[in-house]
C-alpha cells in the first residue's frame, strides 16, 4: 500500500509525500471513526430502546438506518445562539478543546499488529495526557456561557473527571506493572496465548476500576449529574445549540469508542482470537478488534439503561473513598505477587 | 524515534481542524437571528437575578490540589512500573515507602473530612 | 533547514509569544489558558530533544493538574481588573530597577557559559531507547533519596492544603451513604394485611350519609 503510494506521487518533493501519506492515514482512521460515531448514536438510541420495550427511531431512511444523517443535517442547519455578554472567543473554541482530544488519542490505537499511526514508546502515557486535558473543554465552556447553571455544572464535571482520572491513572499502573511497557503495541502482544494470558484475569479488581471510571469520565450514566436533564439541565452546554453543540456530542462518542478500545486493549487481549485455533482464527484480527470493541461500548449503553442516576456527592465518594483505594491495594499485592509467590514469573 | 511523532503533530492539527470546520460549517448554514430574550442566559424562563459567578466554594480548590499531589503520584508510578524488573525487589521497596508516605497523607484527608460531601 | 530546526524555531516563538501574552493579556482566564499553549509548546520542544516521559508527563500534571487548580481559582474569583490596575504605576520605580537588575544578571550569566562548545547536540540515541525507561532504571536505584524526599514533599503539601483551606463547619445533619445503600427493605415498609370492610356494612353507612 505504501510503496503503491509513493510510486503514485513520485513527482512531488520526498517531504511532502510522507506528509500526504500520513494525511491519508489519518483520513482512514477519522472517517471510519465519524461514521462509528454517528451510528453509535443511533444504536444507543434503539438499543435503549429495546431495553425499555420500545422500538427506537424506523422513520428516517430504511427501519431508521438514515436518523444519525438526519440529525447531523438538523444540527448543521440550527443556528449558534451565543448568549449576550457570554465571552464570543472562548465560547466557540471550547467545543474545540473538548473534539481535539478525543480525537488525538487515536493515533496511538494499534488496530491491528502494524496498523497503528504513531507507533511511539510511551503510547499509554501519552493517552493518559490527553484524557486530562478533555477537562478543559468542559470548564471554558462552563465559563465562557456566562449562565450560572452552566458555570456550576462545568465546576461539578470537572471536579468529577478530575477525581476519576486518578483511579484511572493507578489502573493504568497495575496494567503496565504487567505489560512492562508503555507501548501499546507489546500491551497486547504481552497477552498473546490464549484467553486466559489476557489481562483480565491478574487484574480483575482493575479492568472493573478502569471501565467505572471510564464511564465516569465520559459523564455517562449513572455518572452523568452534571449534565443529566433532570438535574441540572444539561450543565455545561445549556447554552449550546446546533454545530458547537454537535462537536461536544462527537467528543462524548468518541471518547466513549476510545474508553471501550483502550479497555479492550489492555484487558482483552486487543486483536488477538481468543485460542489460537482453527475457528477463532478465520475472523481477521482487525475484525475481532472491532467486535471486542462494540461489546464493551455497548455495556455502556446497557449502563445507562440500567441504572438509576448516581447523587454527585455518592460519585464524588466512590471516586476518592473506593476506587482509589482498591487500585492502590492491588498495585502492592501484584509487586508482592511478582517477587515473591512462585507464579510471578507467570505474567512477568 | 522522532519520526513518530511527527503523525502525532499532524493528527492533533487534522483533529483541531475537523472540530474548526464543523463550527464553520454551522455558522455558515444556520440562520443568524439574534434578539435579546433568545440571548439571555438560560434561567428556567425568567430573567436572572444576579450576576452569574458563584460563591468561592474551596472544596474545588482541595479537590484540585489533591488531584495535582495524587497526579504526581501517579508520574512517579508510571517509570517504576515498567523498570520493575530491572530494579529488582528493592527497587519496589523504595515505591512501597513512597506510597507509604502517601497513603498516611490520603488518611489523614479522609479522617479531616476532605473527601467529604463532594 | 532540516524539518526539526523548523519545528524547534515554530515551537519556540509559540512558547515567547504565548508567555508574553501571559503578562500582558487582561481578562484572568485568557490569561492562564495562553499559559496552556505555552506548556503545551515547551512540551513540543522537549520532544524535540527526544525526551518524550519528560514532555508527556509536563502536559499531564502541568497542564492536566496545575493548570485545572487555576482555572477554578480564577475563574470562581471576581477578579477586578480595573481596581488591580490602579495601583501600578506607585511601584513602576521600584519595578523598573529589580527589572533591570534581573536582566544584568542573566546576561551576565549566559554570556560567560553559554557557547556552542558547551551545549553541544544532545547524544542521539539507539533506535529503541526508551526515556521513560532509562529514567527509571536511576530513579529508584541511584536516587532513591531524593525520591523518598519527594514523597515527603507531597505529603506536606496535602497537609498542607488541608490545614489552610478547611474550615470547621457547623455541626449539621449529615448523610452518611455508606448506611443509605446498606438499608433493607424491611427497615422501611411494613406490609399489613388487612381485612377489607365488607360489601354490605359500607352500602349501610352510605345510606344513613344519605
Amino acid at each position: 500500500m505504501r510503496e503503491y503510494f509513493f510510486w503514485l506521487t513520485a513527482w512531488l518533493p520526498h517531504n511532502l509525500q510522507v506528509t500526504m501519506w500520513v494525511l491519508t492515514k489519518i483520513v482512514a482512521i477519522l472517517a471510519p471513526l465519524m461514521l462509528c460515531v454517528a451510528y453509535f448514536t443511533f444504536a444507543e438510541r434503539k438499543l435503549i430502546g429495546y431495553m425499555q420495550i420500545r422500538v427506537g427511531p424506523n422513520r428516517v431512511g430504511p427501519r431508521g438506518w438514515l436518523q444519525p444523517i438526519a440529525d447531523a443535517l438538523k444540527l448543521m442547519m440550527k443556528e449558534i445562539i451565543i448568549p449576550s455578554r457570554a465571552n464570543r472567543f472562548l465560547f466557540l473554541t471550547a467545543p474545540l478543546l473538548s473534539l481535539g482530544p478525543a480525537l488525538a488519542a487515536w493515533a496511538v490505537i494499534p488496530f491491528s499488529d502494524g496498523l497503528v499511526l504513531a507507533d511511539i514508546d510511551a503510547g499509554l502515557l501519552y493517552i493518559l495526557a490527553l484524557t486530562s486535558m478533555g477537562v478543559y473543554g468542559v470548564l471554558v465552556a462552563g465559563w465562557a456561557s456566562n449562565s450560572k447553571y452552566a458555570f456550576l455544572g462545568a465546576m461539578r464535571c470537572a471536579a468529577q473527571i478530575v477525581a476519576y482520572e486518578i483511579a484511572m491513572g493507578f489502573a493504568l499502573v497495575g496494567v503496565l506493572m504487567v505489560a512492562g511497557s508503555l507501548n501499546l503495541r507489546d500491551i497486547v502482544l504481552g497477552q498473546s496465548g490464549s484467553m486466559l494470558h489476557w489481562y483480565w484475569l491478574p487484574l480483575l479488581p482493575l479492568l472493573v476500576v478502569y471501565f467505572i471510571a471510564g464511564v465516569a469520565e465520559t459523564n455517562r450514566a449513572p455518572f452523568d449529574v452534571a449534565e443529566g436533564e433532570s438535574e441540572i439541565v444539561a450543565g455545561f452546554h445549556v447554552e449550546y445549540s446546533g454545530m458547537a453543540f454537535a462537536v461536544f456530542f462527537l467528543a462524548e462518542y468518541a471518547n466513549m469508542i476510545l474508553i471501550a478500545a483502550l479497555t479492550v486493549l489492555m484487558f482483552f487481549g486487543g486483536w488477538l482470537p481468543p485460542l489460537e485455533v482453527a475457528p477463532f482464527t478465520w475472523l481477521p484480527p482487525l475484525m475481532w478488534f472491532g467486535v471486542k470493541t462494540s461489546l464493551v461500548a455497548f455495556l455502556f449503553l446497557w449502563f445507562r439503561a440500567t441504572f438509576p442516576r448516581y447523587r454527585y456527592d455518592q460519585i464524588m465518594r466512590l471516586g476518592w473513598k473506593v476506587l482509589i483505594p482498591i487500585t492502590l491495594l492491588w498495585i502492592v499485592v501484584l509487586g508482592m505477587v511478582k517477587f515473591y509467590t512462585p507464579i510471578g514469573v507467570w505474567f512477568a | 524515534m522522532l519520526a513518530n511523532y511527527f503523525p502525532i503533530l499532524l493528527f492533533i492539527v487534522v483533529g483541531l481542524g475537523v472540530g474548526a470546520v464543523a463550527v464553520s460549517v454551522g455558522k455558515v448554514l444556520a440562520p443568524h437571528k439574534p434578539y435579546d430574550d433568545k440571548l439571555a442566559p438560560y434561567e428556567c424562563g425568567f430573567e436572572a437575578f444576579e450576576d452569574s459567578r458563584m460563591k468561592f466554594d474551596v472544596r474545588y480548590y482541595l479537590v484540585a490540589i489533591l488531584f495535582i499531589i495524587f497526579d504526581l503520584e501517579i508520574a512517579f508510578l508510571f517509570p517504576w512500573a515498567i523498570v520493575l524488573d530491572e530494579i529488582g525487589a528493592f527497587g519496589f521497596w523504595a515505591m512501597m515507602g513512597f506510597l507509604a508516605v502517601l497513603v498516611v497523607g490520603f488518611i489523614y484527608e479522609w479522617k479531616k473530612g476532605a473527601l467529604e460531601w463532594e | 533547514m532540516t524539518f526539526l530546526q523548523f519545528a524547534f524555531y515554530f515551537f519556540a516563538s509559540v512558547l515567547v509569544f504565548a508567555a508574553a501574552m501571559v503578562v500582558t493579556i487582561r481578562n484572568p482566564v485568557k490569561s492562564a489558558l495562553f499559559l496552556v499553549l505555552a506548556f503545551f509548546s515547551a512540551a513540543c520542544v522537549w520532544i524535540t530533544l527526544q525526551a518524550e516521559f519528560l514532555a508527556i508527563v509536563l502536559v499531564l500534571v502541568y497542564v492536566g493538574a496545575v493548570m485545572v487548580l487555576f482555572l477554578f481559582v480564577v475563574m470562581m474569583l471576581d477578579i477586578n481588573i480595573a481596581e488591580l490596575r490602579a495601583g501600578f504605576t506607585r511601584y513602576l520605580p521600584v519595578g523598573g530597577v529589580v527589572a533591570v537588575l534581573l536582566v544584568v544578571e542573566i546576561v551576565f550569566v549566559l554570556a560567560r557559559t553559554f557557547s556552542p562548545q558547551q551545549f553541544a547536540n544532545p547524544p542521539s540515541h539507539a533506535a529503541d531507547y526508551s526515556n521513560t525507561r532509562e529514567l527509571g532504571e536511576l530513579l529508584y536505584t541511584t536516587y532513591v533519596y531524593p525520591f523518598e524526599i519527594a514523597a515527603f514533599i507531597l505529603l506536606v503539601a496535602i497537609i498542607a492544603a488541608i490545614a489552610l483551606t478547611m474550615r470547621a463547619r457547623a455541626p449539621r445533619k449529615r448523610i452518611d451513604p455508606v448506611r443509605q445503600v446498606q438499608t433493607r427493605r424491611e427497615d422501611r415498609l411494613r406490609i399489613v394485611k388487612m381485612k377489607s370492610a365488607s360489601r354490605t356494612a359500607h352500602r349501610d353507612q352510605q345510606d344513613d350519609a344519605s
